[in-house]
Order: C-alpha cells, then sequence, then structure tokens
C-alpha cells in the first residue's frame, strides 16, 4: 500500500529542537534542522544517524526546508550542511535566509567565544552553508526535481515564518513549524487553502495551553515601565533588532502620548540601522492590509523615540532604553546593563527566550551576582521582568488549522501520548481522521489513498454512458471495461478495439463448443422445448429464448438439437458461447449434463 | 480585522484603565462558553460547555505567574494549561467538585440524571466518567448539586423540594431524602456542616435541613417582587464556635439583596436595592457570592455583562442603592468574538480561595477572565 513515513529525530520525550524526516512518494525531506538550546554537549544536535550512519546525507535527502529563524528550528543546519555533510538544496522564505545567519552568527560567537567550546560550526560554515538556500515566495509553487515540489503559506509568528506544503504526485504533507492563529498587531494570522494534505504535521508543545490575550501581556508592559518610571527609574528592554522592537516602540509611543508622559525613550542607533533593513524585508513579505496599517507610521518619526547616545546611560532621571543585543550577552544593552544593574529604581525587562551562557540567561534564572570579565563581580539589583510576547498556536487554533487545511490525518510531534489522549479523542470526533502521536526516534506510517488521474477516451465514454443507470457520481465509484495503457507518463484508458487498432492487431474472437449427451425419447424439436422451458424456470434473471430458427439462446449463449438416423434417442445437445460468457457456458454445460426433469 | 494600533475607542480606554484598577489581568477565549467555574484543586478550575454539541469538560491549571509570589518577574507563565478533558453527552448545567476526591460530579440541560467522572492523575488526561446517579422519583432537568463536607463522598441533589436527597456516590445509596412535598424549584443548595444544609428556592424561600431528619424548616420570603427569580450564598463566620453562625445573602433577578444570619432568618440584617437591570430573558446566570477572605464583601453577576463587588458593611436594614466598590467589565470591552448582536452576559463568577481580591469570571462569548481589582480605599498592597 502506498504511505508516508514521518519521524521526528531526536530522543525521548525532549522538546525544544525540532527536525522531522518526511519519506513520501520515493522521496526523502528533511523539515527544519534545530538545535536544542538546554544541552552543551552533542544531544543539542539532532541524531542524524538515523538517515545514514556514516558519510554524508546528500544522497539521501532530496531537499531541506526550514521554517522559520527561531534557532530550535535552524540553529542546527550549518552543522549538518558542513560538518556532517550536505549538498543538496535548503529551502526558506527571503526573510529567513537575511535573518537566520545573523541569528546564527550571534549565536556562534556566544557558544565559542563566551563559552569557550570547540566541536561547532564557524564563521565559514554559517556562510557555506547559506549559499546552498534556495529562497521560497509565498503561494508559489517550487519544483524540486521532476516529481517533488513545494509551496510556502504564510504562517504569522515571527517574520519570514511559513508553513510548508510537500507535493509527490498526488500524496502530500503539510508541515506547520510555528504559527499563531490570532492575528498579531504587525504580523497577522497563518493562513491556509483547504489543500486536504495527506499528513499534516503539527507542534503539539503548545496544543494544551489556552492563550492569555496579546492585549494583556501588553499591559503588564506599559504596567511595568510605567511603575519604574514614577519612581524615577530607568528601563533597559534589550531586543534583537528584527521584530519586537518596533512593535513595542508603538506601544510606547501611543501610551506616552495618552498619559503625557514626558521621561526620554531611546532607540539605539544600531537598532535603527537593522530596523531599516528589517523594514525593507517587512515591507515585501507580509500582505496588503498588514502593510498598509504598519506603513502609516513613520518608524523613524516617533514623537517621543529619540535617538540613542551612550553618553545619555548616565543621565538622571527616568527613561526607557531599547539596545541590542537581546541577550545581554555583548555591545550596548551589555554595557547600559552594567551601569544600571545596581540601583534598585531600575528594570531591565528581557522580552524573549535567552541562550545559555548569555547575561540574560543568568539574570532569568535569578542569579544575583554576576562575573564579569576580569573578574569583577556585579551585583544584580534592578527588577528583573521576563515577558514573552512570542505568537503560537494553542488549543483551539490547532483545531482552527484542521478545519482550514482539511487533512486527512494529523501527526503531532513534541508531545507526550498519554498527556494528549485528550486532544486526540478531541481531534478525531471533531473531524473523523487519525490522529498520531510518534515519540522522538519513532517512525510512523501513515498509509494513503492516492487518486491516480487517468484520461478517459471520449468513445468509451459515450459507451459507457450509453448503458444507462445513474450519472457519473464521485462518491459511487462505478466498475468499467476498458485497456490501460502507460506510455511516458501519461495514463489513458480506452476501449479493447481502440487499444488494439493502436497497436496494429485484430481482435481474436474465442468461442466454446461443447455437446451434450441426452436420453431423450422426443423429436428433435420437442427436446429443444424442453430445453428451453428447463432453462427458462432454472434461469430466472436471464434472458432465454426460444427462436424460430431452432436454437435456445441464453444470453449469447446457442443451444442446437441434433440425432443420428440410428439412435435417435440419444440427443446431441451443441452449446456454443464466447469467451465473456464462460460462466453462464460451464453451467449451462453442467446443468444439462444432469439431464431434463421428467415432469415437463 | 483587528486593531492595529491603540486607538481612542471605548476598549482601549478600558485597557488604559486597568494600568490602574487591576493589579493581575488575564484575558482568555475558551473555543464555548461555560457557566459553570468549579474550583478542584489549589490552582486548578473545572470548567464545562453548555451550549455545542460535543459538551466538553475540562480542568485547567491557572497562569503560573499569579503563584510566583516574590520571582512574578521571572515567571513569564501567563497562559492556562490544560490538565485534563472529557466529554460530556449533554450541555452542562451544573458542575460540583467532591471534597476530598479527583472527582466532579455534573447535572445536564437534557436530563435528570447526574453523572460522576473522575479527573484523573499523572498517567492520562482524560476525564472518565466512572458512574451515574438517577434520582430515586420523578425529576426535572439539569438538578442543582453541592458536595457533601464528610470524608465519604456523596452529594445533595435536588430540583424541586420534594426531591432534595443525598447520595453516596460510591455505592449509589440514597443516604437522605427530604419528608416534604413542596413543589417549589430549588434554585441552589449546600452543605452548613456534615449534617446542616441550606436550600434555597426560586421564589426566595429558604429551607434549612439536617440529613439526620426528614423535616425541614422552612422561612419564607415577604416583600418579594412577583416574577422575581432568587439564588443565594452562604459564608461561614469565622472564628466561631458556634457551627451554624452563617451568613446567607439572597439576591433577586430585579436586584434585590438580603443579608440574613443563619440562625435567624426570618429578618434579614441588611438588605439593598441594587441599581442593575436583567437585561435576560432568562434567570440562568444569576449569581451571588461571599468573598472569601474580605469581610462583609459580595460579588453579584449575571445581569449583563460585568461582575460588581459590594461592600455591605455600610447596609443596613432599611433598603437603599448602595454604589459597587468594583465593576469589572472586561468582558463586555474585550469582547473578541462580536457575535450576533445577542447581548453578552457574564454566566459564571468564582472567588480565588486564599488572595483576597482575585476573581475568576466567563460569560457568554467563552471569554473567561481572571483579575485581580485595586480597592481604591487602599492604595498599598
Amino acid at each position: 500500500m502506498p504511505d508516508i513515513k514521518v519521524t521526528p529525530l531526536g530522543a525521548g520525550q525532549d522538546v525544544g529542537r525540532s527536525c522531522i524526516l518526511v519519506s513520501i512518494g520515493g522521496k526523502n525531506i528533511m523539515l527544519d534542522c534545530g538545535m536544542h538550546m538546554g544541552y552543551n554537549d552533542d544531544r543539542r544536535f539532532p541524531d542524524f544517524s538515523y538517515i545514514t550512519q556514516n558519510g554524508r546525507l546528500t544522497d539521501y535527502l532530496d531537499c531541506v526546508i526550514i521554517s522559520h529563524f527561531h534557532l530550535d528550528h535552524c540553529g542546527a543546519l550549518p552543522y549538518m550542511s558542513e560538518m556532517v555533510g550536505y549538498d543538496g538544496p535548503i529551502y526558506m522564505t527571503h526573510p529567513t535566509k537575511a535573518i537566520c545567519p545573523i541569528l546564527l552568527e550571534d549565536f556562534r560567537k556566544i557558544t565559542v567565544d563566551k563559552k569557550g567550546e570547540t566541536n561547532f560550526f564557524t564563521s565559514q560554515m554559517i556562510k557555506d552553508c547559506m549559499k546552498k538556500v534556495v529562497p521560497l515566495n509565498l503561494h508559489q509553487t517550487v519544483q524540486v526535481d521532476d516529481e517533488l515540489e513545494i509551496k510556502a503559506y504564510y504562517a504569522g509568528h515571527v517574520l519570514g515564518a511559513a508553513m510548508v506544503q510537500i507535493k509527490v504526485g498526488s500524496e502530500s504533507v503539510v508541515y506547520t513549524g510555528d504559527y499563531n492563529m490570532t492575528p498579531d498587531r504587525h504580523l497577522g494570522a497563518a493562513w491556509i487553502d483547504k489543500c486536504r494534505p495527506d499528513i499534516l504535521i503539527t507542534e503539539s508543545t503548545y496544543a494544551t495551553t489556552i492563550r492569555d490575550s496579546k492585549r494583556c501581556r501588553e499591559r503588564d508592559f506599559l504596567k511595568k515601565v510605567h511603575e519604574s518610571i514614577e519612581r524615577g527609574g530607568k528601563v533597559l528592554i534589550p531586543v534583537f533588532a528584527l521584530g519586537r522592537a518596533q512593535e513595542l516602540c508603538i506601544l510606547l509611543e501611543t501610551f506616552w502620548e495618552r498619559m503625557n508622559l514626558k521621561a526620554p525613550i531611546y532607540f539605539s542607533t544600531g537598532l535603527t540601522e537593522k530596523a531599516n533593513h528589517y523594514y525593507k524585508l517587512f515591507i515585501t513579505w507580509t500582505n496588503q492590509k498588514i502593510r498598509k496599517t504598519f506603513v502609516q507610521r513613520n518608524m523613524f518619526e516617533f514623537k517621543h523615540i529619540k535617538a540613542f547616545d551612550r553618553s545619555y546611560a548616565d543621565n538622571p532621571g527616568p527613561m526607557v532604553v531599547f539596545a541590542t543585543p537581546g541577550m545581554l550577552h555583548a555591545g550596548q544593552s551589555l554595557q547600559i546593563f552594567k551601569k544600571w544593574a545596581g540601583n534598585e529604581k531600575n528594570m531591565v525587562i528581557m522580552p524573549g527566550y535567552c541562550v545559555q551562557g548569555t547575561v540574560g540567561h543568568k539574570i532569568l534564572n535569578g542569579q544575583k551576582k554576576l562575573e564579569m570579565e576580569g573578574r569583577a563581580t556585579l551585583e544584580v539589583k534592578l527588577q528583573v521582568e521576563y515577558m514573552s510576547f512570542s505568537a503560537h498556536a494553542d488549543a483551539k487554533g490547532i483545531m482552527q488549522l484542521i478545519r482550514m487545511a482539511e487533512p486527512h490525518n494529523i501527526l503531532l510531534v513534541h508531545g507526550e501520548a498519554k498527556k494528549m489522549a485528550f486532544l486526540k479523542d478531541k481531534i478525531e470526533q471533531e473531524f473523523n481522521i487519525s490522529c498520531y502521536m510518534p515519540a522522538n526516534g519513532e517512525t510512523t506510517t501513515v498509509t494513503t489513498n492516492p487518486s491516480v488521474p487517468v484520461d478517459i477516451s471520449l468513445n468509451l465514454l459515450k459507451r459507457e454512458m450509453a448503458l444507462g443507470g445513474p450519472l457519473p457520481d464521485p462518491k459511487r465509484p462505478r466498475t468499467m471495461h476498458g485497456t490501460l495503457i502507460m506510455k511516458d507518463n501519461s495514463l489513458r484508458l480506452v476501449s479493447p478495439e481502440q487499444a488494439l487498432k493502436e497497436l496494429g492487431l485484430s481482435e481474436h474472437q474465442l468461442r466454446f463448443t461443447c455437446r451434450v449427451h441426452l436420453q431423450d425419447p422426443h423429436s428433435d424439436t420437442d427436446t429443444l422445448s424442453r430445453i428451453y422451458s428447463h432453462l427458462k424456470s432454472v434461469l430466472k434473471g436471464y434472458a432465454v429464448q426460444h427462436l424460430p430458427d431452432s436454437t435456445v439462446m441464453v444470453e449469447s449463449i446457442v443451444l442446437k438439437v441434433s440425432s443420428s438416423a440410428e439412435e435417435p434417442d440419444l440427443k446431441v445437445v451443441l452449446l456454443s458461447w464466447c469467451f465473456q460468457d464462460e460462466e453462464l457456458g460451464s453451467f449451462l454445460s453442467t446443468l444439462l449434463k444432469k439431464g431434463l426433469p421428467s415432469a415437463l | 480585522t483587528a486593531n492595529m494600533d491603540i486607538s481612542s475607542d471605548e476598549a482601549d480606554d478600558w485597557f488604559m484603565e486597568s494600568l490602574h484598577i487591576y493589579r493581575d489581568l488575564h484575558v482568555f477565549q475558551l473555543e464555548h462558553p461555560t457557566k459553570v467555574i468549579e474550583w478542584t484543586g489549589e490552582k486548578s478550575i473545572c470548567v464545562a460547555d453548555y451550549s455545542s454539541a460535543r459538551n466538553e469538560i475540562l480542568e485547567l491549571l491557572l497562569p503560573l505567574k499569579l503563584y510566583a509570589g516574590g520571582n512574578k518577574g521571572l515567571c513569564p507563565e501567563r497562559d492556562f494549561k490544560l490538565q485534563h478533558g472529557g466529554f460530556c453527552d449533554e450541555p452542562v448545567e451544573c458542575l460540583r467538585h467532591i471534597f476530598g476526591k479527583r472527582c466532579v460530579v455534573t447535572s445536564g440541560q437534557y436530563s435528570s440524571k447526574l453523572q460522576v467522572w473522575d479527573i484523573g492523575e499523572g498517567d492520562s488526561d482524560i476525564i472518565k466518567r466512572t458512574g451515574v446517579i438517577n434520582p430515586k422519583c420523578p425529576s426535572d432537568k439539569g438538578r442543582k448539586i453541592a458536595s457533601g463536607v464528610t470524608d465519604g463522598a456523596s452529594v445533595l441533589h435536588g430540583s424541586r423540594i420534594n426531591d432534595v436527597q443525598q447520595t453516596e456516590l460510591v455505592s449509589g445509596r440514597v443516604l437522605y431524602a427530604v419528608g416534604t412535598d413542596s413543589l417549589d424549584a430549588v434554585s441552589g443548595l449546600q452543605f452548613v456542616n456534615s449534617s446542616t444544609f441550606v436550600v434555597c428556592a426560586n421564589n426566595g424561600t429558604l429551607y434549612v435541613g439536617d440529613t439526620r431528619d426528614p423535616r425541614m424548616k422552612h422561612y419564607v420570603l415577604h416583600g418579594s417582587m412577583s416574577g422575581s427569580h432568587w439564588v443565594f450564598a452562604l459564608r461561614k463566620d469565622q472564628p466561631h464556635s458556634d457551627p451554624a453562625a452563617c451568613t446567607v445573602a439572597r439576591l433577586s433577578s430585579f436586584g434585590q439583596v438580603l443579608v440574613s444570619d443563619l440562625r435567624n432568618l426570618c429578618s434579614p440584617v441588611r438588605q439593598a436595592q441594587l441599581n442593575l437591570q436583567q437585561n435576560m430573558a432568562t434567570c440562568d446566570f444569576l449569581n451571588v457570592t461571599w468573598a472569601p477572605v474580605l469581610d462583609s464583601c459580595l460579588a453579584v453577576s449575571g445581569f449583563d455583562g460585568k461582575v460588581h463587588i459590594f461592600d455591605t458593611t455600610s447596609w443596613s436594614t432599611v433598603s437603599q442603592t448602595p454604589q459597587p466598590v468594583f465593576v469589572h467589565r472586561g468582558h463586555d470591552l474585550s469582547h473578541e468574538a462580536k457575535t450576533d448582536g445577542t447581548l453578552l452576559v457574564v454566566t459564571t463568577h468564582v472567588w480565588h480561595p486564599w488572595r483576597p481580591r482575585t476573581l475568576l469570571s466567563a460569560a457568554s462569548d467563552g471569554s473567561i477572565h481572571v483579575w485581580d481589582w485595586v480597592d481604591k480605599n487602599f492604595e498599598h498592597f
């Protein structure tokens, strides 16, 4: 039976790294190649030995697809392509292609320079890896080869995030990556058409959450900023330039306006340059509606937000500063942090996840004393706030997506089957589809029922229709006879005569003849009549005819009776039938061999 | 389309105001609305569908941020976690957690039976039905339920005064049945202690019973406006040596509130006429609750899309129209699902057991909020 195999790489129940292998129609595809941020050793990389025990992966994979730039989806990509070895195409959207290398380099710097690790990819490897990238546009079908095609859909979540449809023939799989179904301020909600994939693969990490509204998260942010400003404190917001920063700026600007606040808000210059870059990426990526609303404000003409100069950090009084980099691991944000950390009136707001080894990670774990360069210790007295703004789909979102795409099966990765029995039941009951929940390292095989499109000849179609009966209905299959011609890549269904004609063969008819001997004292004509009556009573559903030319016909089978002058009571019944009526013909000969009932 | 910018419309005004009037605020959207919120543990609640074909019962863990105490800043967890879920064959009318057990009992809108559910432990996340209780007499649909307060798991349930009975869960044995033939419809019931219980009828009459005696004392309500539908709430006055020292509040669909001492139900000690108009044709969602921590504070909902909190300390025996100390307008103003124009109504609300000003409220649009309001009279926390 045709099937599709899905294997999430990784061991046990660990979440935090996405790397899924799909085998479909003879093609092998790797979906995402994430790094596990919780490990410091080789466990952070996906286990590629599943694909091959030794050597490069190029021969075993038809393509690699990356859904978005978060490190748990792309962090292991340079390791996979340059250290394990893969030279085939890597597909991702344009913004992902632009942002990935920046994040990977940042990450590499932290891991190697800060933590002194050795078995890690180099800057050059990142560059070499990105050379293999083929960028994708939304809703554009890309032919990876003759048989494999892929298409990207808008996923929301972060800039450039995509859900991907993979198709071979009439079998297809949709992988969602991370997505959200409630529109974000600048990103909008995920969207897909009723593409009816055989399998919809999605994360189950957030499947059991019910998300607090975006507004409440923003409220919390504004409340915290306001409280600090009110008591004369300074607020540092380390950001990665490309993403939330703009959104938070707009939020603060409107708030300042409304509350008539006077404290200065600064945006570090490094951010402004990167923001420009982001802006351009963003504009070409998002849809018309979002573009219009977002573009309404010119990001560099905030009334209350000014460019930062590092001397301002020493100014007295309250202020808010957005500075890079986002995890406080280097640069301006770390410098400012060092100056402000000792005052409990101040605050640092971390808007997202921080990688191990960074100052951000340490303070989010409650560390109050930090060791800086030159053995200096820094006391952390300022208030630390961890806020999560990233948009993920929750239980409701998954149901909405299933309703949109109408998959035949759904596969949830990164969940514990026991802890998701309810969701499985819910999905199966509401949509009447199967829900699979493989553990990491476990392969799920889903049997598909692909339809094979075949061209039917007009003559054959007309002939079938002439037979009458109900009109063709896709829900009621009908058996028909024809000849299937498979030539090159086309499939055609034609009548047998036409097939023979095309092949230059003449049609042969097969006819069987059989003689049954009967003892019957009547005349030949009477015997024939008796046979007729007998057959008519036995074969009630069939067309039995007694013809004037002294033959009996049952469907197309012909019966004649004759006898010799020497033995007039020994009747010879000649039966003749063609190949198509073989079964009935055999039945009749067996029946007549038993003799005629005397009651006739 | 979503509002992309904070502009100056009413919803935004409320959000801005919320910075000052709430300490904590969480706004969630369930797939289907619930009319029950029941505490099943210190940090978990049960909710259930009353409106869809496949009625789900969900046990949700409250956002961890609420419990992070001093480390609140470091905890980013703002979401509900779905811990357990199950399917009920009818819309859930009433849901009660059984004291001391990982078990809830529900009644539904299609039948008079009660269903017993096991919430489940670490292993599986399914809420499984373990039994059915069929009342031993004719009964209306959607019986009201109260949990027994002793170790032996039992429920007190009824639809009319004459069919109120107590059933032991495990055996299904009827432990007690009232000996009165009053046909008054039951609007609520509750145990005061292991044997004393109070039942409130739709017309406001209170019945006080003891499971050791089928006879009940009843206290007819005088001066109730005709057509009133009444609900009640009980609060144990602590600390107190007399187990019957309870305060009873009754709320009518016309906004009348009577506060009485359980030991003297004939004359209320306080009363008020709330300035609340009932918009709904149904009294289904009328709800009054006593704050478990704050003194003399009660919350009222079911009239509209708001929850109203009153301090009854200043009330007297002469009915006046008090101002609420707080009104939660969140459901009206953060109305995500702009539906067919049917009026939004708060379907239920509960107080947090030990956080003084934290409440949970749900509305007919499927929203569920967790909020901690600021008392303007006490600026410090």
